[in-house]
């Protein structure tokens, strides 16, 4: 009797969002099996990798992260153009570190106008991620969604308490959206559900928050698995978006990152991988190195 | 299905209030209101009673017994308080609860068996709670062997499964599902209980008594002997007590998973068709599980 491997197929897709536009949009998700099971299903989209740049110089990074970056640091726009020029970066996450009200609490208007800024300066999709402080946010991104109307940015993070504004702005100046719910398979339903009453599914982007190695990553995979496995096998329709982790900053804070450079980057990019393995579509990176380790081993 | 009131609870401040100032009016009333409402048994809920539990078990049990002549299911962790309450109870009463941990049955068993009580027997151990249904059966016989040592039938020990909130584990309830077929087989002529409204805690408010009335026509369905419930949910009480026989019927069907054109149904029908499906684990559990 012949072999036959037993092979699961499955009848569902997970969402494509495309970030970006023009020529160098990116497309991500649409796979129709599980990470990687090639021989099972397809997977259209190899996972999104970004790098990520801050709008201000950054405080207490470790001297092998800012390495790469020193010459720039203090221009976002020629820090954005290094990460794609030099480093090779398809897509770039912009993180509005000015507008933490904890820290410099810098106004949205002065946020909006660098975020556009960066967006004109290359042609790469841009995700721009606030300061995680749920009121200012709804300031900063729904002000940034207006200055960039038409950019499809990818706006981040949106959370149960501030959904309403920011993808109410996201709709209307033609963005999508980063669904944050943390470490919560119930809750990240809950979210895309009460978004979905008035936003496309197909822009919306969750992030269940991760963890670096270590610090956490066990729990990060198991909840990517659990969002991809309800959203394919269980056809859970409210499941079925591409998934983004965002870890940089965690992985380059711990002490063996801050210690040895070659740590740090293998720190990062075992962290990514496996997320990716987890299910994970788009990463976040903050090492070149990192990304470069990354691409090489799944693109 | 027997009911278990739930509401004479030091949980609620002035319960707790009122059992301290030994005033007997808004004890009465709760416990007249929940017999006329149809209970079968109440739930006297006293926590750990640190100062004077014999006086005080004294003081409650006559006061609520001057007043109804239901059953009580005795809710202390204090096994001095627990063995007050037995002394004055005019019926047989159930002991609320023995675990199977070393601690608790070796405080609470004794007594079920000196008193010829029944009792609450959860499937908790040393271990904590099990994780699925094999497990829980593992724990069951193994406390009952203890039980049954000390002279206690299977007909006196009402196994409580433990019912997770669907919120925190979804899996959890999915396994009371499948626990709760097999008991029969594993304790023949044992009942079983369980604080139903547990299932609902942090779902939204005006949500959380639809969840508990079809999950408990669901278990009732396999063989679920009683429940602990609030002694003021009517619509509870009439879908439990066979006044809504479509409606069952409805959870039923959901439950074998039966095409249905789900288009057709009006409001109130689709909503426990949905609730069943979450609760049956075939679509993962979120707090707007009705708008999907």
């Amino acid at each position: 009797m012949r072999y036959e491997p037993p092979l699961e197929k499955i009848s569902v897709n997970i969402r494509e969002t495309v970030l970006g536009h023009g020529e160098k949009a990116i497309k991500i998700g649409g796979e129709n099996t599980l990470p990687f099971h090639s021989f099972e299903g397809t997977l259209p989209n190899p996972p999104g990798l970004a790098l990520e740049i801050l709008d201000t110089e950054p405080q207490n990074w470790a001297p092998s992260i800012l390495e790469p970056y020193e010459d720039v640091v203090s221009d976002p726009v020629s820090w954005a153009k290094k990460c794609v020029e030099v480093f090779g970066a398809e897509i770039l996450c912009l993180r509005l570190e000015s507008t933490d009200p904890m820290g410099q609490d810098g106004s949205p208007q002065a946020a909006a106008e660098m975020t556009k800024k960066v967006a004109d300066a290359v042609d790469v999709p841009l995700i721009v991620w606030g300061s995680d402080m749920e009121e200012k946010d709804a300031q900063v991104l729904t002000e940034v969604a207006r200055v960039c109307a038409g950019k499809n940015l990818l706006l981040s993070p949106v959370v149960k308490g501030n959904y309403e504004k920011i993808a109410q702005a996201a709709l209307e100046h033609g963005h999508a959206i980063v669904a944050q719910a943390s470490m919560d398979a119930n809750l990240t339903k809950e979210l895309n559900i009460v978004l979905c009453k008035f936003f496309p599914p197909e822009k919306i982007v969750v992030d269940p928050t991760a963890s670096a190695l270590g610090y956490g990553l066990e729990y990060t995979f198991s909840i990517i698995e659990e969002i991809k496995q309800f959203g394919l096998t269980d056809k859970d329709k409210m499941m079925q978006m591409p998934i983004i982790c965002d870890f940089g900053g965690d992985c380059w804070r711990t002490k063996e990152a801050k210690e040895n450079r070659e740590q740090g980057i293998l720190w990062e990019a075992t962290t990514g991988i496996s997320f990716l393995l987890a299910g994970a579509n788009l990463l976040i990176l903050r090492h070149p190195e990192a990304l470069k380790l990354i691409k090489e081993m799944v693109v | 299905m027997i009911l278990i009131g739930e509401d004479l609870n030091v949980m609620s401040g002035e319960i707790s209030r009122v059992i301290k100032e030994q005033e007997p009016g808004p004890i009465q009333e709760c416990v007249t209101e929940q017999t006329k409402n149809g209970m079968d048994y109440l739930d006297v809920n006293v926590g750990p009673v640190k100062k004077d539990p014999e006086g005080t078990m004294e003081w409650l049990i006559n006061t609520v017994q001057a007043v109804t002549e239901l059953p009580l299911c005795l809710d202390t962790t204090n096994p001095v308080a627990m063995e007050a309450g037995l002394k004055f109870c005019q019926k047989k009463a159930l002991i609320n609860s023995a675990s199977g941990a070393t601690e608790s049955m070796e405080t609470m068993l004794p007594l079920a068996a000196k008193y010829s009580a029944d009792v609450v027997l959860s499937v908790i151990n040393d271990s904590g709670l099990p994780s699925d249904a094999d497990e829980r059966a593992a724990s069951i016989m193994e406390s009952a062997a203890v039980a049954n040592e000390l002279g206690i039938p299977n007909e006196n020990i009402w196994v409580d499964p433990v019912l997770l909130p669907i919120g925190v584990d979804q899996r959890q309830v999915t396994a009371y599902l499948e626990f709760i077929q097999m008991l029969q087989d594993l304790m023949p002529g044992a009942k079983s209980t369980c604080g139903l409204s547990n299932l609902s805690y942090g779902a939204p408010r005006e949500l959380k008594s639809l969840l508990n009335r079809t999950f408990l026509v669901m278990i009732g369905r396999y063989g679920q002997h009683s429940a602990i419930v609030s002694g003021f949910d009517h619509e509870l009480i009439r879908l439990i007590r066979g006044e809504e026989p479509e409606m069952v019927d409805l959870i039923y069907r959901a439950m074998d998973e039966e095409d249905m054109d789900t288009s057709a149904l009006p409001q109130k029908e689709l909503e426990y068709v949905k609730t069943a499906q979450v609760l049956m684990g075939k679509s993962l559990y979120s707090h707007s599980w009705l708008e999907v």
